[in-house]
């Protein structure tokens, strides 16, 4: 991570915000995808090849992710962005696996923090109760602008605390080539191992465990051509 | 009935005050709100047992939350009783849930997905990102305008609509899709990632890939993919500096 400028750091900050919005809130257009927040993240650190790195490889982490009802997840999105900025302007096979390590330790901080403002939506609601029961308009519009608000506060502040925890990182940690190349090969195995773990659950055993054994095989191929 | 349009651009944030009271409730009643405008001056009264029941508990996928939406404001309209209307709002929660979490999150999104990332290994970087959030967002937006249009047009007889509609074709095709796609995808990424390593180290990771798959399907919820991404990068650690 170089020593990122007060305007990219401000921008990446903005960035998670989105991402960190986009995620449940508003307008959930798959921006928080980790593919996309790590291109963007990247090409505002100056460095689109480690966001795309990083990105692909939270991508596999949140394919083992299926977002329904009240399940609990880590928010890959601000994660990218600040594993993204320790990345970037280092190799990426030396840096890598710490950026990961930062970036999952940020994304299940963000889960933590999607339940809180979750709670918090309901003791407002509770607040409101009167005048949700007598059927104000406005009562609802409030609630809405302040749960936003809420969520936005969350993105910002997990991005803001990510790039920090960057930043700390890359004065302070250090690890030899040899560590780095480790922590960045076993990052990638655990990222193949949550692909290939949340494909199988969710293929099960009918039609769709054939169609993923096809393109496993179509993907063998081509990536032997290659 | 006038406000479709801005009760369909509100939709976007109908997740925005997602809780565990009401979950979709607050977000479901904003989106109404200009949908029930035109009520309050034909039945005051009846307008504003409508705005609370719009923001009473509710849950579905938020892709096709605009079924139930317009489906209840067309009753609201239709003076059906509140109490029918209430058994309507419950009884859609379960197949809107189940019927949108196929079709988009287990379906088109992993679909998408894998090809984006497809693309980038590929090299057609920029191609694949932007390719993934146009035709997400195309299919998003498509279904959400569908989605109110029936409710609206449908009413109480949405039920018969929703049956009679393309979803559940569309979730029969999607889903293989999204497994060949898924599949494919797989290789070529760990490919990307390693064939610059070298194979004694490759043929490492991919035995961390099959412990992580092995382990975490024993352990199940316990032992989630990140826990032991992160407690297999603090082992490596540990090893590294007992062992330099």
């Amino acid at each position: 991570m170089t020593d990122l400028a007060a305007s990219s750091a401000l921008l990446l900050v903005i960035w998670g915000t989105l991402v960190g919005l986009d995620l449940v809130s508003v307008p959930q257009a798959m921006i928080a995808r980790p593919v996309v927040a790590g291109a963007v993240a990247g090409w505002l650190a100056g460095d689109v090849e480690a966001g795309l790195r990083v990105g692909v490889l939270f991508e596999l982490f949140a394919l083992d992710v299926l977002p329904v009802g009240a399940v609990r997840y880590p928010d890959y999105g601000p994660a990218t962005v600040a594993a993204t900025a320790l990345a970037s302007d280092s190799p990426w096979q030396l840096a890598l696996g710490l950026s990961a390590a930062l970036g999952l330790a940020i994304a299940v901080l963000g889960g933590f923090g999607l339940q809180l403002v979750r709670r918090a939506n309901a003791r407002a609601i509770q607040r409101r109760s009167a005048a949700l029961a007598a059927g104000e308009s406005g009562a609802i519009r409030r609630l809405q602008y302040g749960s936003l608000t809420r969520d936005a506060t969350r993105g910002a502040g997990l991005t803001a605390l990510g790039l920090a925890c960057a930043w700390a990182l890359a004065q302070y940690v250090r690890p030899d080539p040899a560590t780095g190349l480790g922590l960045t090969l076993v990052a990638v195995g655990c990222g193949l191992s949550a692909v290939i773990g949340g494909a199988l659950r969710g293929a099960g055993r009918g039609p769709r465990l054939r169609w993923l054994g096809a393109g496993a095989l179509v993907g063998l191929i081509v990536a032997a051509l290659r | 009935m006038n406000g479709g349009w801005r009760a369909w651009l509100r939709l976007f944030a109908v997740q925005g005050t997602w809780n565990y009271e009401r979950m979709l409730g607050v977000g479901m009643g904003y989106a109404a709100e200009p949908l029930l405008e035109d009520l309050k001056t034909v039945d005051p009264v009846r307008h504003t047992e409508a705005v609370v029941r719009s923001a009473e508990f509710f849950n579905c996928n938020p892709n096709l939350a605009g079924l139930a939406l317009g489906a209840t404001a067309r009753a609201e309209y239709d003076a059906v009783p509140g109490a029918q209307i209430a058994r309507l709002r419950t009884a859609l929660c379960s197949p809107l849930g189940a019927m949108g979490d196929q079709l988009f999150w287990a379906g088109l999104v992993p679909l998408l997905v894998a090809a984006a990332l497809i693309g980038v290994v590929l090299g057609v970087t920029w191609w694949a990102v932007v390719g993934f959030l146009v035709l997400y967002n195309l299919a998003r937006v498509a279904t959400g305008v569908w989605a109110l249009r029936t409710g609206l047009d449908a009413g109480m007889g949405i039920g018969t609509a929703i049956s009679r509609s393309w979803i559940s074709k569309a979730i029969e095709r999607v889903g293989p899709a999204a497994g060949f796609a898924v599949g494919a995808a797989i290789p070529l990424v760990a490919a990307w990632y390693l064939e610059d390593i070298g194979w004694p180290a490759a043929f490492g990771a991919l035995a961390v890939a099959a412990t992580g798959v092995a382990v975490t399907r024993w352990f199940g919820a316990s032992l989630t993919t990140v826990r032991f991404t992160l407690l297999a990068l603090v082992l490596l650690v540990l090893f590294r500096w007992l062992l330099p």
